[in-house]
């Protein structure tokens, strides 16, 4: 029809052709096409014709393609022509105003068969006039209305490329002349539809996916543009239409088209990067229409931001995400976790943030908050336990003060966790590097080590990759060697410039993005008096009972039933170097461990039966997949307790999970906390599980007599009765305990289990896992805590020995950007080793050194160790040279530095310069120790760093 | 000691430095801010006194205060940049320092003396800082030029400090009281053990004799102000004769200076959030958005 033939000889035919010919000849060929037209379209007028009854279908084809042609032509010469002097119309224009060409035009074709193909043409026509037309169409009503009669035809039928193109050239014009908006609106008053036409069209291809979704958003965006100027605009797109609703249920919709499990590429693998979901088309069209509502919050009107907001989150958020979070099987909360992670990784605008982070931190679901759940997930086994720890380096990664108020700063604020007189220290700084002294405790087998080539990028996953590219500066001094001798001999370990150099770089740019916070939290605002526990938010929430006897002296005394300790008995690395009569006791873990669970609803809420019975098949060893289960945190921790068992008693039980899972004590204290109290005979269970020559009899009666649900929490409490009794022993002195570095030398059979009952009245002696919580003593709220995360992510480190290298990176890597963060509080806590804390309060160096210990053990007991740890140490290399080389191409969705040590993950499987000798994945403990001392080195290097640059003066 | 930090006043600089003595100009000789926040790691130079080789465990030897021999330097660096910051922090009137591109252990510095019987001296000196700071002596403060003083030795300039901090005490002692104390010497004139028994007994004796033996000081000093430094380092202070072309800029520059930090493009999005209400420690209790839920 017209359009694609004018389409068709568009391309360059005509507009040469009429170059140079006189616009009054132009005028004269147009007029005359016109009359021409005029005279067939009054022929088929019925009112001037008189022809009454002649309506579709009359008109004679040689006609038709006659008026074809001449329209043609009309529309070449009225493309071509030049508006007139200082911006008048050109006379063709106005002739085609005055003559009201287009309207005449369109209701003719109306009086014809007004087909789709019609239609279809005609948006050609118009979106080739309104493109190429020299001077502006759209003022003109005369064009405008049949333009938007067009449209209103257009609105119920099929979309179509065309009109979206043709939409989207509108809202360009619309952009760059906001003038014309007003006649938008006047124009489709006239008609009685819907106010603003042309955004109503658009509205359903906003989730569209390929090129017209993309064409669509991208109009839409110009006029949400336009809203941020313009009030009416705003007002009606708010009030009169379905924008906001549409978006954010649209987001409901694709969120359950996208896979509800993931296929994890390696065990490695820990959140999805740009080469993971651009596999995933689910996932792309997921993430366009993220970023579309990323984009319109960003320059639209305040009242739609604010409304689409709302229909984010309780269209989104809250009805679907947090479900999807919740009551799925691991890999499904995992995938969700995953989900999670890559879209706030992907969200950029601070009110969409706002969105996302209020709905983590402040919504509960089941009474519980999101944050609660996925801080207690950092310590399950399995993928989740590892994404979500990415989860969380994207969560530090925003220097967000909300998040940092809930995860850490609250717990700190009233800072019972030190000594009274160290609050006036907690400010002052490290002249003289005496922490970082402190902190750089390298075992002796690794302090050769240093004499290696060594870069810091080997902790992809820590900040210090954000440097990446900064790096290669440093080559030149890679190439000459890594140490240098300083006058007379002394070595310098060169790595620790790249340390230095990073840590300055992350720090600042944190304490940059710091100012933005409301206080500077360093021990005096907020005032600590003003903010003790019991004023607390949290106070609200139910704890655990286990105050009144933790708040004795004899919390010194439990310590020494370590659950850090017996966890490791259990663990097959622990059973492989024969822990005889050596380890240390990482101290008073029990103590803040208790508190260390999610907030328990007044009422266990109807889950808890359904946690039951997950739990009774986990036991029964039936767990699989696909059993539903609603408390994470319990059923990951029965199915880390039974995995243990089975390694160690190599049992005919039936393995569930392939790999080993690393067993933390929180795991088996949470569970426990979760539905009850008195959780370290809980670690007495556990750990003596493992121990003792009976553990089995125990575990077979779980597994062979458990009949029904309700059967188990007898069983368990029986069992548990069994092992306590069994465990009992003298109590060792309290002075062993408080040296964390000093290594216990009495027999695993000297525990001594009955502390845990010492001041426990009879009646919860032995507690109920399942049965209803007691409330005998409420929490005492002096007791100090530094908050589950630190707490879990504490434990994950003590146990770095058997974590996976992934989980290491991850841990190490999150640690080290909390210690960038300038807070007072936060800082001390985290790298001043001369703070003097609260004898339950477990800092990070005790961590460390007790780490250091473990190592050193372990070194001692193999001979091999030092080969193995440089052969390590090749291997990471060689890994980090070709993420090096990757880094570039693969970065996070919005290609901002901050994740590209994502890619680690992914790429850890392929190391291009193969080491001499490579150290198998499994040997954890030797990629961990090379690990350990390089996070030493960050560590000790950021606080280097902070006692020159927290201190210099905020520049006025 | 190799210079791990080294000031953004590259190399070139020397030749820019310049002074307009007394009045405004004076705030040229701060390095400190502008140059300090831009801090980076050089390349190990070449062909300075560091020279890289590999290492071999076995000759580590025992650091001057640290637990292991390889990261002792790092902690003398960081403590000297922390004295550093320190000085920065004290805005010690008329006295500027910058450290040496060779050296931690040495700063350059310029004393300007605005009133009393130094009026209009500009002194240039070097702050030498003991190797095992700060377990060590006092540092030592030696002026270029030996000023008539009677703290001041007559031949080698050497400021007499010690008797000021005659214990130097980590945590108690800064090197910025150092540079007060130098900065004090001039205004309050102590003959008590004089390194310079001639000018004590003037002063006590002679103030007339005294103060124009000062005035006479001074202006030899001034005379010597454009030599090039005594200490041949990228770092060393060097005054030049005021030049627009190479000046003018500079001083536009430092005026405003104050009011930059706005408009200094920052990474948007590096910038962190909060919407905590300041007093409050509930997240989200700032209004700025509706809170949905």
């Amino acid at each position: 029809m017209m359009a694609s033939v004018l389409a068709n000889g568009m391309q360059g035919g005509p507009s040469v052709v009429l170059k140079g010919v006189d616009p009054e000849t132009c005028m004269i060929v147009f007029k005359n096409h016109w009359a021409q037209v005029v005279k067939i379209l009054e022929k088929h007028d019925p009112l001037r014709s008189g022809l009454g009854g002649l309506r579709l279908g009359q008109v004679p084809g040689d006609e038709a393609s006659a008026v074809q042609n001449y329209v043609e032509h009309m529309l070449f010469l009225l493309m071509e022509e030049e508006s007139g002097q200082s911006g008048a119309m050109g006379p063709i224009l106005e002739f085609v105003v005055m003559e009201n060409v287009m309207e005449r035009l369109f209701i003719w074709s109306l009086r014809r068969e007004f087909t789709d193909d019609m239609k279809l043409d005609q948006l050609k026509m118009y979106e080739m006039l309104i493109g190429q037309a020299r001077q502006p169409l759209l003022h003109h009503k005369p064009i405008l209305r049949p333009l938007m009669m067009l449209l209103s035809s257009c609105s119920g039928t099929a979309g179509t490329a065309e009109l979206v193109l043709l939409l989207n050239q509108l809202c360009c014009v619309l952009a760059k002349d906001p003038s014309i908006l007003e006649l938008f609106f006047h124009t489709s008053e006239d008609q009685g539809a819907a106010n603003f036409l042309i955004f109503s069209l658009l509205i359903p291809f906003i989730h569209r996916e390929g090129a017209v979704g993309q064409q669509a958003r991208d109009a839409l965006l110009l006029i949400m543009a336009l809203s941020a100027e313009n009030h009416v605009v705003a007002k009606h797109i708010a009030e009169n239409t379905y924008f906001c609703p549409v978006l954010a249920t649209g987001l409901s919709g694709l969120y359950s088209s996208l896979p509800t499990k993931l296929d994890v590429p390696s065990e490695d693998w820990h959140s999805l990067n740009r080469e993971d979901w651009q596999q995933v088309p689910a996932l792309v069209q997921f993430l366009n229409s993220l970023e579309f509502c990323n984009a319109v919050m960003q320059v639209a009107h305040p009242s739609i931001r604010d409304q689409l907001v709302g229909y984010i989150c309780n269209g989104f958020l809250v009805p679907v995400l947090a479900p999807a979070l919740h009551k799925l099987t691991i890999e499904e909360a995992m995938t969700t976790t995953a989900y999670l992670d890559l879209f706030l990784r992907s969200v950029t605008e601070p009110a969409l943030l706002h969105t996302f982070l209020s709905f983590i931190l402040l919504h509960r679901h089941d009474n519980v908050h999101i944050l609660d759940t996925l801080v207690s997930r950092i310590n399950t086994p399995f993928q989740l336990g590892t994404v979500s720890l990415a989860l969380f380096r994207t969560l530090i990664g925003l220097y967000c003060e909300d998040v940092m108020l809930q995860l850490i700063l609250k717990y700190l604020i009233p800072c019972n966790h030190m000594m009274l007189s160290q609050r006036r220290v907690l400010k002052e700084r490290d002249c003289y590097s005496v922490s970082a002294a402190k902190i750089l405790i390298i075992p002796p087998p690794l302090r050769q080590l240093d004499s290696i080539v060594w870069s810091k990028g080997t902790h992809s996953g820590t900040m210090g990759s954000d440097f990446a590219a900064t790096r290669p500066a440093f080559s030149e001094d890679d190439d000459s060697g890594n140490s240098c001798v300083i006058g007379s001999e002394i070595y310098l370990d060169v790595s620790y410039l790249h340390y230095l150099y990073d840590a300055r770089n992350g720090i600042s740019s944190c304490m940059r993005a710091c100012r933005v916070w409301s206080a500077p939290y360093d021990g005096e605002n907020p005032p600590p008096e003003e903010y003790q526990p019991s004023t607390l938010e949290e106070t609200s929430r139910v704890r655990s009972s286990a105050a009144p006897r933790r708040a004795t002296k004899n919390s010194q005394g439990q310590s020494q039933v370590n659950p850090q300790t017996l966890s490791d008995l259990t663990s097959p690395l622990g059973v492989e170097l024969e822990w005889d009569d050596s380890y240390d006791a990482a101290p008073v873990q029990t103590e803040e461990e208790p508190e260390n669970h999610a907030p328990i609803p007044d009422e266990p809420p109807k889950h808890i039966q359904e946690l039951r019975r997950t739990a009774i098949m986990l036991v029964k060893g039936s767990y699989i997949e696909e059993s539903e289960f609603q408390n994470d945190v319990m059923v990951y921790d029965l199915v880390a307790q039974k995995d243990a068992q089975d390694l160690k008693a190599k049992a005919k039980l039936n393995h569930v999970t392939p790999k080993p899972v690393v067993e933390t004590p929180e795991m088996v204290m949470n569970c426990l906390d979760n539905q009850n109290s008195e959780p370290p005979v809980c670690n007495g269970l556990n750990s003596s599980l493992e121990k003792h020559s009976n553990e089995r009899e125990g575990i077979q009666a779980v597994e062979s007599k458990s009949p029904e649900g309700e059967d188990l929490v007898t069983q368990y409490e029986e069992l548990i009765r069994t092992l306590v009794v069994e465990a009992s022993s003298p109590t060792k002195s309290d002075k062993e305990l408080r040296s964390p570095i000093v290594p216990m030398e009495e027999e695993e059979d000297d525990m001594d289990f009955s502390v845990f009952s010492a001041e426990t009245p009879d009646s919860e002696k032995i507690p109920s896992p399942f049965g209803t919580k007691p409330r005998s003593a409420s929490r005492n709220h002096s007791i100090p805590f530094t908050g589950p995360f630190v707490s879990v992510l504490l434990s994950r480190l003590e146990n770095m020995l058997e974590n996976s290298l992934h989980v290491n990176l991850l841990l190490t890597g999150i640690l080290a950007q909390l210690a960038a963060y300038p807070q007072p509080l936060l800082r001390s806590f985290l790298l001043n080793t001369n703070m003097v804390f609260q004898p339950s309060v477990r800092s990070l160096y005790q961590v460390l050194a007790s780490l250091k210990n473990q190592i050193e053990q372990l070194a001692a007991s193999k001979k091999d160790f030092p080969e193995l740890l440089t052969a390590a140490q090749q291997c990471l290399l060689a890994r980090e040279s070709s993420l090096r080389d990757l880094l570039p191409g693969s970065n996070s969705p919005q290609g901002s530095e901050r994740f590209s040590g994502s890619t680690a993950g992914r790429t850890l499987n392929i190391p291009p310069v193969q080491p001499k000798i490579v150290v198998p994945r499994n040997r954890t403990e030797v990629y961990a120790t090379v690990i350990f001392t390089e996070f030493l080195k960050e560590l000790a290097a950021i606080a280097q760093e902070h006692s020159v640059l927290s201190h210099l003066p905020m520049e006025e | 000691m190799n210079p791990f930090w080294s000031m953004s006043t590259n190399a070139g600089r020397k030749r820019t430095d310049g002074e307009e003595q007394g009045g405004p100009g004076e705030q040229k000789a701060s390095p400190v801010r502008p140059s300090f926040g831009k801090k980076q790691l050089p390349t190990i130079p070449k062909n300075a006194v560091p020279v890289t080789k590999p290492s071999s465990p076995a000759s580590a030897t025992q650091a001057t205060n640290g637990t292991h021999a390889s990261y002792g330097p790092f902690y003398l660096e960081y403590s000297l940049l922390a004295e550093f910051t320190l000085v920065i922090k004290q805005k010690l009137p008329g006295i500027y320092v910058q450290p040496s591109y060779r050296s931690a252990l040495m700063w350059f510095g310029v004393i300007f003396i605005r009133h009393g019987l130094y009026q209009d001296g500009v002194f240039k000196f070097t702050v030498y800082i003991p190797d095992n700071y700060p377990d060590g002596e006092c540092p030592r403060v030696v002026f270029d030029i030996p000023v008539f003083h009677p703290l001041v030795d007559p031949v080698s300039g050497e400021l007499d400090v010690r008797r000021a901090f005659n214990k130097w005490r980590r945590n108690h002692n800064h090197i910025w009281q150092v540079l007060m104390y130098a900065r004090t010497v001039f205004y309050k004139i102590n003959t008590m053990e004089p390194l310079n028994p001639e000018a004590a007994v003037l002063y006590d004796k002679d103030v007339q004799l005294f103060k124009s033996k000062v005035v006479d000081s001074v202006k030899l000093c001034n005379s010597h102000l454009f030599d090039q430094p005594k200490i041949d380092d990228p770092y060393a202070i060097s005054f030049s004769p005021w030049n627009p072309a190479v000046h003018e800029e500079a001083k536009e520059k430092m005026f405003t200076h104050k009011r930059r930090p706005e408009d200094q493009p920052k990474g948007l999005q590096v910038s962190g959030l909060s919407w905590v209400k300041p007093g409050s420690t509930q997240p989200f209790s700032k209004e700025e958005y509706p809170l949905q839920t």
